[in-house]
């Protein structure tokens, strides 16, 4: 772990220097977060990460799958860039505005590096030179019912357009073991809209299962130079499959070669 | 460029009114000025082509100014603050910033005026959890949602804009809209809050804030009248500082407490001191503004001042 912590510090010093950066991450709080995380990373979810050489030192915008009721997958999956890769790189996660309004939580959300998931924003950090973690499902991907749970919600079109402005490539990524945080789960979707909340999982535990987590890092999908951002939605929808289906693809590998809490307990 | 020769400025016993003032004779020391003001001026700068007078701001006052003097240069610097405002006074604030406003720009346009620098704010704006960081000059004004004493800034604000657009062939006006302006003789709402040692910091939120220095903004005042082209321009520099590492600088020791302690205190002390409650909102969201626009008239590094320098130049002042 030291040496985790000394080689994001090296680079922490190297991309932000020691000043909070203009979208309020602040240097010294990312260190201090990644200490109090990883034990929970390495030893409570006992994350695994699988096609690392495919990230190369170059800004990427990375689009995941989203699963697990609360947004602990965008945790470990930043948690992943910044540790165990040959580049380390803290991942700007593009949250909802819900997140970022909450007390506490969007104080340290935006100083460990989430940003209100907004056009401009994630046009100026791509053009600064930052990789941004995206969830294209949005709120449905997150807020699946037990039945539901590893069903790719339909993606929409926002980040292919700011892919293609920015002209960074897309690294799809997929996890797995996330939706085994809350095994059962209900959606009280009419009292979250009356509450206006974004979804309202009912979970009989309320602390997330030590379920392991692997993450599947895919081959870097370039889009072609000639696509316009203001293209129409067909000719992009074209790409959007051709990603969706690659998520897809890492997220039955994963399901495959999945490991289960109970396994893990035995072991 | 524009070449002045007599300038009538707007609200001549405000501080930053006072900095420009002198930053304008610095360049030209045979403009004559014309200052003023609805309140008493004192200790405005002396020169011998300044002239000052407290007038009540109605079209027959104005009228009367701009008949005696031929100005090709007006500095609108006259808004009121918000900070000593109080919700009675609402009536008072609307007469000085809107129809005070079109006044003097329908007569800039009468006596053919070659130049109108606007100071609006950052605050038209607002602050909202769903601002992007970096609000460009058309993001919508949303400043008033919530708050009645952000309205007659937004509405002059539209209303200087609308009529910008509508004279652009006759007259060049520019809206300036800065962050928040310090240094150590301005007295606004976030100066106050920085300076004031009881003032509680939030716990809980911790907005990205910029602040641009007294003597740059009168600098970029003056470089606005002399060359930037119709259009409004948000004045910041890249330079943002968290709400904490402000109060670091400062040095003063302050509570941290939840943001709705915060709200509710500020319920309470209404009564005794005028606390702006809009600026709650910007203690916890980001109001953050862009500035390619201006780097396109000024250049990369215009501003003299960091963010740490501007703060601890009200430290000093301070101590």
């Amino acid at each position: 772990m030291q040496q985790k912590i000394k080689k994001l510090k090296e680079y922490l010093q190297n991309h932000y220097g020691e000043k909070t950066d203009p979208w309020g991450l602040h240097p010294k709080r990312v260190l201090e977060n990644f200490k109090k995380i990883w034990p929970i990373y390495h030893n409570y979810f006992d994350v695994r990460i699988h096609g690392k050489i495919n990230v190369k030192k170059r800004p990427y915008m990375v689009v995941s799958n989203h699963t697990g009721q609360i947004p602990i997958d965008a945790i470990l999956i930043t948690t992943a860039f910044a540790s165990e890769l040959r580049f380390p790189r803290i991942l700007r996660p593009l949250v909802e505005r819900f997140l970022i309004s909450l007390p506490f939580f969007g104080r340290w959300s935006n100083e460990t590096g989430a940003v209100l998931g907004d056009r401009h924003n994630c046009l100026n950090l791509l053009k600064r030179g930052e990789s941004v973690l995206v969830f294209p499902e949005g709120v449905k991907g997150i807020s699946k019912n037990t039945k539901d749970f590893y069903k790719l919600q339909p993606f929409t079109r926002g980040f292919i357009r700011m892919a293609i402005t920015s002209g960074v490539d897309i690294l799809p990524v997929a996890v797995t073991g996330a939706e085994e945080f809350y095994p059962y789960v209900v959606q009280m979707k009419r009292l979250a809209k009356f509450l206006k909340l974004p979804a309202l999982p009912l979970s009989p535990n309320l602390i997330p299962l030590p379920s392991p987590v692997d993450i599947f890092i895919g081959k870097a999908y370039s889009l072609p130079k000639n696509l316009s951002p203001d293209a129409l939605d067909k000719e992009l929808d074209e790409h959007i499959l051709k990603i969706e289906k690659q998520i897809k693809m890492l997220l039955e590998e994963g399901l495959k070669k999945r490991r289960t809490i109970v396994a893990r307990l035995k072991r | 460029m524009n070449t002045m020769k007599s300038v009538l400025i707007i609200g001549i016993q405000g501080a930053l009114a006072k900095i420009t003032t002198q930053e304008l004779v610095k360049k030209y020391p045979r403009l004559k000025i014309h200052g003023v003001d609805s309140r008493e001026i004192i200790d405005a700068p002396k020169g011998k082509n300044f002239t000052y007078e407290k007038i009540k701001y109605s079209r027959t006052h104005f009228e009367k100014i701009f008949r005696e003097h031929e100005f090709d240069t007006i500095l609108h610097l006259g808004r009121l603050g918000h900070t000593l405002i109080k919700r009675n006074n609402l009536p008072k604030n609307i007469n000085v910033n809107l129809v005070s406003t079109i006044t003097i720009l329908d007569l800039a346009q009468k006596y053919s005026c070659k130049k109108v620098v606007i100071l609006s704010s950052y605050h038209v704006y607002g602050a909202h959890p769903d601002n992007p960081m970096f609000l460009k000059e058309d993001a919508p004004l949303r400043g008033s949602y919530k708050y009645a004493e952000l309205r007659d800034g937004v509405e002059m604000d539209h209303m200087c804009t609308n009529w910008m657009w509508k004279n652009q062939n006759e007259i060049e006006t520019i809206v300036l809209r800065p962050c928040n302006i310090i240094g150590p003789k301005i007295k606004n709402s976030m100066t106050q809050y920085l300076t004031t040692p009881y003032a509680p910091v939030p716990l809980d939120y911790n907005p990205l804030i910029q602040f641009v220095h007294e003597l740059d903004m009168a600098s970029i005042i003056v470089k606005a009248a002399e060359n930037f082209k119709t259009g409004i321009y948000n004045v910041a520099d890249d330079d943002v500082i968290t709400l904490s590492d402000a109060v670091k600088i400062m040095g003063i020791k302050k509570m941290k407490v939840p943001i709705f302690l915060i709200e509710q205190f500020a319920k309470m002390i209404t009564p005794f001191w005028p606390f702006p409650h809009y600026l709650i909102d910007y203690l916890k969201y980001p109001s953050t503004l862009d500035n390619t626009e201006l780097k396109k008239n000024l250049g990369e590094n215009f501003f003299t001042f960091n963010s740490k320098e501007r703060i601890a130049s009200l430290v000093k002042n301070n101590k």
